[in-house]
């Protein structure tokens, strides 16, 4: 009588209790950080909330207003945040910590009025210092993003290009990322493929040495670059003794000692993607292929290749991504030209803790990592829809 | 005359992939402290020296601890989120699998700067409780997959045969699906485990000097000055990985056992 359970396993009760632990901590410990990174990179609560004053004027407060404002919240600062303030105003426009220190200090001394200030410094006549001092006075700040992508505020306000570091590092990590992509999959295609269809024990081998690298750590087989490629390592050992150099040349600490290190690291994943795709394709198409009279060339090219070319692009999206936001390897084994965003990222938080900075650096980097995998999605439902399209 | 280039080309490239921790390894059993071939003779001093010095044990230590509480937590997180994700309708599945797979994309310097921060400011920010949160988050998705892969592979009929010898739904799931997805929740904790004791860009971020793992004091270590300790503790590490690739085979043909 009684009809099967629509659904084994458990009813949809049990499963929102067992959800709900897992879904929390997510939010909890996953996506409130991640989002409190995005709201970092744009808060200035830490610099407006110290310009009570200023921040409580209109936008067509006059001078003598603003001077009095300044002086006011200044007067209100005790040494130590005085000395922060100074500090975060001198990330954006170095002077201006001994400006806002000696300001600060005679506040109460100073006439509350713009003449009164200029009086006192000079520099306070410059309309560059305002700019930055009303920018800062608002809650929310897009100094961060402006620096990251090389854009300065002119005088007057208005926008302009400025110093490119980040743009540079940016162009540099896409360059880097994309050279060891493509290496990856050159290496990696003919192993994938001797995995795929070699006989019983090459495949075997060439298999377990995938996976003996692929759970490696990888800063084990950093490790293992760093010691071959230095000075007197062994490969500078070999070169000198064969005679190929006269003295040690430098391999490391420079870009082919991070391009060599980074390919073999990420190997695995682009090998087994492509090793997947590769192991579904049955050998008798090439038998085929030969018996209608095209050579070993036009088979590979014209019947394999084009049928692996999903697992290629699995391999190297799965690459593209990672190295993006490699940090371990090229710190390891590049030089300063050498470094990605990853390692700026980590710079601004350890040395000069400015975590705005790092912060905006981590969006723009999730950023490049979301629109890949976008696409990455978009591409497979694409190449779905043909599939249903043409059946 | 392709032949003789294929194979020299596999040759070539098995080589780049297995020759560096090959020819690595030795090193650590050198007399002399060069690391560099010839071998002058061979000797355990240097695993002495690493077993003996408390800053590497107590990094071994360390790791051990992390890697045990971040496997354990997201074994429940990731087992929780896999049995409840196959019982709700299809679009929600698809929605929550993009939550609970989401901290496999984002970069680990990204993940590291969002948990010193949030960390930092919910007053819980650096040493061991930090790290195995963190490590725990990064765990949880591997044991999600790992226990979703053995869940679906499971034949429904089996607990349909359950219910129709009236056994409860609970019932059911503590005495058929369970023990029959263990192999998942077992492979699951073991990349858990492995993913938490090799991570070092998070750790970076969160550890103090009371909870550095031996991820970190062997970036330290490279950073500061090549000695053959460093090579030492990368061979520990490499045979603490074949272990567990070991266990994980073992664990794969116990699954396939059965079935043939």
């Amino acid at each position: 009588m009684s009809s099967a359970p629509a659904r084994p396993y458990g009813s949809r009760a049990a499963a929102l209790l067992m959800l709900m632990l897992p879904v929390a901590l997510y939010l909890l410990v996953f996506v409130y950080p991640l989002s409190s990174v995005v709201t970092l990179s744009v808060d200035n609560s830490a610099l407006s909330g110290r310009f009570d004053n200023l921040s409580a004027l209109g936008p067509d407060a006059t001078p003598d207003g603003e001077a009095a404002a300044l002086l006011a919240d200044l007067g209100t600062m005790e040494k130590k945040q005085l000395g922060e303030v100074a500090r975060m105003l001198n990330q954006q426009r170095s002077g201006f910590r001994s400006l806002i220190m000696s300001t600060g200090k005679e506040a109460e001394a100073i006439a509350p009025t713009m003449a009164g200030l200029v009086a006192f410094d000079a520099r306070w006549a410059e309309p560059g210092y305002w700019a930055i001092i009303r920018e800062n006075a608002a809650p929310i700040t897009w100094k961060h993003y402006q620096r990251a992508l090389g854009i300065t505020l002119a005088e007057d306000g208005s926008l302009a290009s400025g110093e490119d570091l980040y743009l540079r590092v940016m162009g540099r990590t896409l360059v880097i990322t994309l050279q060891v992509t493509i290496l990856t999959l050159l290496v990696g295609y003919p192993l994938a493929y001797a995995a795929a269809h070699g006989s019983a024990g090459v495949s075997t081998f060439v298999l377990a040495v995938v996976l003996l690298s692929f759970w490696t750590s990888i800063l084990v087989r950093t490790t293992a670059w760093v010691v071959l490629l230095q000075t007197n390592g062994l490969v500078n050992t070999v070169l000198v003794g064969l005679g190929l150099v006269a003295e040690p040349v430098q391999l490391i600490f420079n870009r082919f000692g991070a391009l060599l290190a980074m390919t073999h690291v990420l190997l695995p994943f682009a090998i087994l993607p492509m090793l997947n795709v590769m192991r579904t394709i049955p050998a008798s198409q090439a038998d085929a292929s030969r018996s209608l009279g095209a050579g070993p060339v036009e088979t590979f090219l014209r019947v394999y290749f084009p049928q692996t070319l999903r697992g290629v692009a699995v391999g190297g999206g799965t690459v593209f991504i990672l190295s993006l936001g490699f940090y371990v390897t090229p710190a390891l084994t590049g030089g300063p030209e050498d470094q990605m965003l990853a390692w700026f990222i980590a710079d601004f938080v350890n040395k000069t803790l400015n975590w705005g900075m790092a912060a905006a650096l981590s969006v723009l980097l999730l950023a490049m990592v979301a629109v890949l995998v976008a696409l990455a999605g978009l591409a497979r439902w694409a190449t779905a829809r043909r599939k249903v399209e043409a059946a | 005359m392709s032949r003789v280039i294929f194979w020299s080309t596999v040759t070539f490239c098995t080589a780049f992939l297995a020759l560096p921790l090959l020819l690595v390894w030795p090193l650590a059993f050198n007399t002399s402290s060069f690391l560099t071939y010839p071998l002058e003779g061979l000797t355990l001093d240097w695993f002495h020296q690493v077993l003996t010095q408390p800053t590497w044990v107590n990094a071994f230590l360390n790791s051990l601890k992390v890697a045990v509480g971040a496997m354990a937590l997201a074994l429940v997180i990731g087992g929780l989120a896999a049995t409840g994700v196959i019982l709700v309708p299809r679009a929600l599945q698809v929605v929550l699998t993009g939550l609970f797979v989401s901290p496999l994309i984002v970069p680990s310097v990204v993940v590291g700067v969002a948990f010193a921060y949030a960390f930092g400011r919910a007053g819980i920010g650096g040493g061991y409780f930090s790290l195995v949160l963190a490590h725990a988050v990064l765990g949880a998705p591997l044991v999600f997959l790992s226990v979703l892969t053995s869940l679906r592979g499971l034949d429904p009929n089996l607990d349909l045969a359950g219910a129709s010898m009236g056994a409860s739904r609970s019932f059911r799931f503590r005495t058929v699906t369970l023990p029959l997805a263990l192999p998942g929740f077992a492979a699951g904790a073991l990349f858990a485990f492995i993913t938490s004791f090799d991570e070092v860009v998070v750790a970076l971020f969160l550890a103090d000097p009371g909870s550095t793992t031996l991820p970190i004091a062997l970036f330290a270590g490279l950073r500061d000055r090549l000695q053959p300790s460093i090579v030492v503790v990368a061979v520990l590490l490499s045979l603490m990985s074949l272990l567990f690739l070991a266990l994980l085979r073992r664990l794969q043909m116990r699954v396939a056992a059965p079935k043939s």
